[in-house]
Parts: C-alpha cells; sequence; structure tokens
C-alpha cells in the first residue's frame, strides 16, 4: 500500500478518487447516448453508421441556435434540450428515407462508403448554416457552479447527466423489453425476412429506429453542448470513441454498449492517473484484449 | 450550296473568333488587367475545423489584393491568389503545390495552418526551387532548424510567442508550474520554449506537474483534477481553439483558476473568448490582437482606421489576429516582389536574404535577411470582462519580437546542427 501511494499519492484520498469515479461516469453517459443508436441501427438494417457523429454534432449545433432564439426565460434551457434532439430525429428520418434505404443488404464496404460520404455532406453544411466560428451553450443558472462533494468541488451540471442518462437507460429498456414496438425491433435483429412474413411493415420499421437512433444521438450531443465547444470536428472526436464502446459492447446489444460506455468514461478518467503517457493507447488496447478474447464483444452475440 | 461538314466547321471559326474579339474587349477596358497578374499558389485549410481561422486570413489576404490592385498593382501588374484547400494534410498540400506550380503555372507558393503542412511545402519548395512564403502556421524549424534560401515566413513563430509570454511571467512572483499541452509537435514546441526561456530569466522557477492530453481531446476532468493536486502557483497551457474553450468551461466549476493563474497564449483570441462569454477565465495572462485597445491605439494611431476598413470589406466582421497575418503576408509578398523589380525566383530571394522592414497599422514587421523570419510586434494582457459583459484582452503591453527573437548567429548554430543530425 506503501509504495502503491508512493507511486500514486492521490490513492490515498478517497473523495478525490469519488470524483474521479464520477466525471468517469459523466462522460461514460455521453458515450452511451451516442453509442446505444449507432448499436440499434446496426443490430436492426446491418448498416455501419459513421455518420452518427455528425448527428451528435448536429444536436450541438441546434442546441446553439435554440438557446440564441428562444426568448430569455428560465425553462429556456430545458426548452432547447427537448427541441434539438427532435430535430435531428427528423434529419435522421429523411436520409433514411433519401438514402440509407436504398442500401440495405448491399455489399458492406458500399454501406460504408455511403455514410462516410455523409460525414463529409454533414460537416459542409453545417460549415456554410453556422459558419466557421466556435460556439459555446452556456450552462442553465441553476447548474452553472458547482456542489461540494466530501469537500471536493464537483460541477453540478454533471450530476444532471448523471441522472438524466440512466433514466433513459431505464427508459430503453422499458421500451425493448415491455413494448410491443420494441418487441419488433429485438425480432427484427434476429431474423428480418421472417418479420416480413410475418406481415410487419419492415421498412417503416427500420424508418422509425433510424430516427430513434438518431434522436437519442442528438440528446447526446445537446447535453454535451454546454461541457464542450460547439465546433467543427467534435463529429469525428466522438465517432471513434463511440465506435470503440460498440465495437467492445457488442454491435447490436444494447446492454452492451450501457456496460462499455461506463468502462471506457472510467478507464478515460484513471488512465490519465495511472499511466499518463499511455492513456490514449488504454483505449484500444481493451477494444483490443475485448476483440481476442470475444470477437463478438462483451454481451454481442456470435454471427452464425 | 451544300450545307455540309465545312460550313459547320467556318461557322464555328467565326464564331471563336467572334468570342476571342469579345474577351480582347472586355479585358482592354481594364487597362491593369491587360497585363498578366502575378499569380500566388495559396495552399490552407478551407473546410473543417481550421475555417475558424482561415476564412479571416482569407479575407485579410483579399483585403490588402483590393488595396494593392485598385493602386496600380505589383509592376503595373495585378496580383492574384490562387487558393487551395490542403484538408490539414501535408500530402494533400504537396499535390496541390505541384499541381499549382506546373499547371496553373503559379510564381510563388504560399499559405500553412499547420506546422506538418508548412514544413511539407517547405521541402517541396526546397527541392524544386520554387520560393515558399509560409504564413500562418508558426513552427520555429521552417526558417531555423531546417530553413534554407527557398522558403521565408510572414508571421511570428511559436519561439517569439511564447517567450513573451514567459517574460511576463516571469514578472510575476510564482515559483511553482504546471502545464497542460496537446501532445504533439507544436504543444512540445511551445512547452519546451516557455520552459527554458522563463528558467533563463528567472532561475528559480520549479516545474511541478506536466499534462499531455492528446490533440483534439474533449474531456479534461483528469487533468484538471492532477492540476488541482498539483500545488503549482500558476500553470501554462499550449491548447488553443475549441480544445482550450472545452479545457476552461470544465474547469472552471472545479474552481481551477481560483487555485492557479492561468497563462494562456490563445485564450485570448475571440475565437475562444466570445464562445466562452460569462464562463472566459477572468484574470488569465494572454496574448492576441487587441484591435480594439485605447492604449493600442494611441500607440498606432492608424489601427482604428484599419479595423474599420476590415469591417467594412467582411461585410460587417470584426478584426482578427488571422485577419491581420493575412493582410500582412500578402503586402510582405507585394512588396518583396516591388523590390526585386521582378517576379524571377532568385531575384526576390535576394531582396529577401538582404532583409527589410514596413510598417502596417498595428506597428512594424522586421523581415530579417540571415532567416528570411519575420519579426512582428506582439502584445500580452489579462482576460477582463467589458462594460458590455464581453471578456476581451487589457491591460495590453506591447513587445516587439526583435527583443525576444533568436539572434542570426543562434539560428545558424540551430541549422548547423540539424544538417548535422541529418548527416548521421
Amino acid at each position: 500500500m506503501e509504495f502503491l501511494a508512493g507511486l500514486f499519492p492521490w490513492i490515498t484520498n478517497g473523495p478525490l478518487i469519488l470524483v474521479q469515479v464520477m466525471s468517469g461516469l459523466s462522460v461514460g453517459m455521453f458515450l452511451f447516448l451516442v453509442s446505444v443508436g449507432m448499436s440499434l441501427i446496426f443490430g436492426v438494417t446491418r448498416i455501419v453508421n459513421l455518420a452518427h457523429g455528425s448527428f451528435y454534432m448536429v444536436g450541438a449545433y441546434l442546441m446553439v441556435t435554440l438557446i440564441e432564439g428562444l426568448p430569455e426565460h428560465p425553462l429556456r434551457f430545458w426548452g432547447a434540450l427537448l427541441l434539438a434532439p427532435l430535430g435531428v430525429a427528423v434529419l435522421g428520418g429523411l436520409i433514411e428515407v433519401a438514402l440509407l434505404r436504398r442500401i440495405y443488404g448491399r455489399d458492406p464496404l458500399m454501406q460504408l462508403i455511403v455514410t462516410f460520404g455523409l460525414i463529409l455532406i454533414i460537416g459542409t453544411l453545417v460549415l456554410i448554416v453556422w459558419g466557421p466560428d466556435n460556439k459555446s451553450v452556456p450552462r442553465p443558472e441553476a447548474l452553472a457552479g458547482s456542489v461540494r462533494i466530501l469537500g471536493q468541488p464537483f460541477p453540478s451540471y454533471y450530476l444532471l447527466v448523471l441522472g438524466l442518462a440512466p433514466l433513459v437507460a431505464v427508459c430503453l429498456w422499458l421500451i425493448f423489453y415491455r413494448t410491443r414496438w420494441g418487441m419488433l425491433i429485438r425480432a427484427a435483429t434476429v431474423d428480418r425476412e421472417m418479420l416480413g412474413a410475418l406481415g410487419v411493415d419492415v421498412s417503416r420499421l427500420y424508418t422509425e429506429v433510424f430516427m430513434f437512433a438518431s434522436w437519442l444521438a442528438g440528446l447526446g450531443g445537446a447535453l454535451a453542448a454546454p461541457t464542450v465547444a460547439v465546433a467543427l470536428g467534435m463529429d469525428g472526436d466522438v465517432l471513434i470513441t463511440a465506435f470503440v464502446v460498440v465495437v467492445i459492447g457488442g454491435l447490436g446489444s444494447f446492454a452492451g454498449s450501457f456496460i462499455s460506455a461506463l468502462l471506457v468514461g472510467e478507464l478515460q478518467s484513471f488512465g490519465i492517473l495511472i499511466i499518463p503517457a499511455i492513456s490514449i493507447v488504454l483505449l484500444f488496447a481493451l477494444m483490443a484484449v475485448v476483440l481476442v478474447v470475444r470477437p463478438w464483444g462483451l454481451l454481442g452475440r456470435p454471427e452464425e | 450550296m451544300r450545307l455540309g461538314p465545312r460550313t459547320a466547321r467556318s461557322r464555328r471559326a467565326w464564331l471563336s473568333i467572334l468570342l476571342s474579339l469579345l474577351l480582347v474587349i472586355a479585358l482592354g477596358a481594364d487597362p491593369a488587367a491587360a497585363q498578366k497578374p502575378i499569380r500566388i499558389g495559396e495552399i490552407n485549410s478551407y473546410s473543417g475545423l481550421a475555417t475558424v481561422f482561415t476564412f479571416p486570413y482569407k479575407e485579410g489576404i483579399e483585403m490588402a489584393l483590393k488595396e494593392i490592385n485598385d493602386s496600380g498593382g505589383v509592376l503595373g501588374r495585378p496580383l492574384e491568389f490562387v487558393f487551395r484547400d490542403d484538408k490539414l494534410r501535408p500530402d494533400e498540400a504537396v499535390k496541390a503545390a505541384r499541381e499549382l506550380v506546373i499547371q496553373e503555372k503559379v510564381d510563388f507558393l504560399a499559405g500553412c495552418i499547420t506546422s506538418a503542412v508548412g514544413l511539407a511545402i517547405s521541402a517541396f519548395a526546397k527541392e524544386n526551387k520554387v520560393l515558399y512564403f509560409a504564413t500562418h502556421c508558426q513552427t520555429s524549424r521552417l526558417t531555423w532548424d531546417d530553413g534554407h534560401k527557398y522558403v521565408a515566413h510572414t508571421t511570428n513563430n511559436v519561439t517569439q510567442y511564447v517567450r513573451v509570454m514567459a517574460r511576463r511571467a516571469a514578472q510575476l512572483p510564482y515559483k511553482k508550474w504546471a502545464h497542460i499541452s496537446p501532445d504533439y509537435e507544436y504543444g512540445h514546441n511551445m512547452w519546451e520554449e516557455f520552459s527554458t526561456y522563463l528558467k533563463q530569466v528567472k532561475p528559480d522557477v520549479l516545474y511541478v506537474q506536466q499534462n499531455w492530453p492528446k490533440l483534439g481531446e474533449t474531456d479534461h476532468s483528469s487533468y484538471i483534477t492532477a492540476l488541482l493536486q498539483s500545488g503549482a502557483d500558476a500553470f501554462f497551457s499550449a491548447l488553443w481553439g475549441a480544445q482550450e474553450i472545452n479545457f476552461v468551461k470544465q474547469a472552471r466549476p472545479f474552481g481551477l483558476f481560483d487555485k492557479l493563474h492561468f497563462f494562456a497564449p490563445a485564450v485570448g483570441n475571440p475565437d475562444e473568448l466570445d464562445p466562452l462569454g460569462k464562463e472566459a477565465p477572468i484574470g488569465a495572462i494572454t496574448s492576441g490582437f487587441a484591435w480594439y485597445d485605447e492604449g493600442l491605439h494611441k500607440l498606432h494611431p492608424k489601427l482604428p482606421e484599419w479595423s474599420k476598413r476590415y469591417t467594412e470589406f467582411s461585410k460587417g466582421k470584426e478584426p482578427k489576429l488571422g485577419a491581420s497575418w493575412g493582410y500582412a503576408s500578402a503586402y510582405i509578398i507585394a512588396e518583396a516582389i516591388k523590390r526585386a523589380k521582378s517576379t524571377d525566383t532568385d531575384k526576390v530571394i535576394a531582396v529577401l536574404s538582404e532583409g527589410f522592414e514596413m510598417e502596417f497599422p498595428w506597428g512594424k514587421v522586421i523581415m530579417r535577411g540571415c532567416d528570411q523570419q519575420a519579426i512582428p510586434p506582439q502584445w500580452v494582457g489579462t482576460v477582463k470582462v467589458n462594460a458590455q459583459g464581453r471578456p476581451i484582452m487589457t491591460d495590453v503591453l506591447e513587445v516587439h519580437g526583435k527583443d525576444v527573437v533568436k539572434s542570426c548567429d543562434e539560428v545558424m548554430k540551430l541549422r548547423a546542427a540539424a544538417t548535422e543530425k541529418q548527416k548521421k
């Protein structure tokens, strides 16, 4: 123990470790919102949606516009938080109907090229609509400061994230396992053709799933907006980490995304305290280990 | 008469003669344009996240071009920039450079925002004996370690930029220092220069803790915790742009800026302060282009008028550091050609290697002969909120680059050491 304390002076500092754990959790929550949508789209449509980070970015930019556009009111932030993800869901729906619907079941390489092209198109559109300047969303008044947790300051906005994301997770579980729509989605991930043969309007289901997943990414972006700079390039940053989360958790697995998002969040949070020089590598090392031991991810199903 | 291919061909011939005539008339209407333009191939990142810097920079160039061409051009010829997007990639930049030289037949090359791109174009220029004016990127290696006669640098370099900050740091009573810098060449250069120079000016400083987040990292909470635990009095940040905004937004609720004095050269630029708004790090020591500062207006009476002209030219935008850099770069290139009385590469290089000085609305820029490196004035100040509630840089102090830059002798030693290293 003394040896450890010599190496890592923070190890005996309980409150500090707690704050670090909570920061890691809140980072994990943002990742969960983005990656669960990505995983959902893959599970149902078998498309790896590389443009998912772009939906996250659009969610954050819509948040900027809504905060600027809505009248000054204590509830303004919450109104924007409600509307921005809906805007992204509409965008996702349009893209699915106009573009992705035409490439289901095609060569996966072609699907990758199409969704990669979407990254470039959405990135350029964001530049045209919002301009090159960095933007930012102020935190809502009530959550602008910090609270003391065992004497350590902790940003109160992160508490919101820590509360909201598990709420979303519980709602998702309820939707997937307690509603007919959720049952259809689960059925689609197992056997799409059979589902169609049984008279379910599969193409409508796909659009709905895609919109729902876009909504989740938009919510992630809108929630993250007050903690980061809203800027071009935020799509790529989140995409890579979210993709790693999805792969670790298992493509198409909802619970897998949740666990792996928390794991990655904590890994990033503590990696830097333990071995600062290789904290970047840790993430990919974890992915490599998981892929060697369980190529289908922590909670994914092996391909038959 | 038989309507055949011959008639069609002769009709086409007539049409093309008519068109060329029209073209000659149209061009002839503008006497300056009758002369063949002097063409500069400009390579920079005009898509993606760098546009926050490159768009104002481009507007600065275009404003200078309009002024230059309205007053008769250079050597009686109009000056023209051909812009290319490097997508932040050195290989794209070199491809564009080759295309510009071979197909567009440009007289000179210019541009760069990332050091990697600047060094790649510089290597291309050396190999192909084309003169390259590096503009927006800042690595000191361009004209120092890796310098050669085919590259000139029209803005300040990292060394000048950081030493001005280190000088200010030395005046304050802080002994224990930490830092947070992005983990790539620029970040390492910045910290290396800052820590070395501060130690040189003030030998009793101690460096107690280092943080190297990767470039573009969005979550900084663990670095913030580490800084809070470091026991330092002050810390330096080489972060910039969106990443520094992320960092400041995340660090403020942890009370980091109340505990440690924040030294961040980039944070005072409007592309960071404006989005931060109320969350700006008040009291931080920073550098930047405070075109609005009254003290600076007293030093440079022409500055307010220039700012107004820029705003008119850009249809309502405020000037930024990048705009002043684009503006100055275009004028420096024009001046070098004027002095050479030719667009001949060797003659222009001869002028550059002699060096010259130019007056700009923000002060004197020296183009030094020995390394073809620009030495401009720079400013440090403190972040405060003005009467309108907008965060700005105040208490502005001017330090001219000539007081901090490495001497020609030092530069030649750096070059010799670099050549030695290459031989090995």
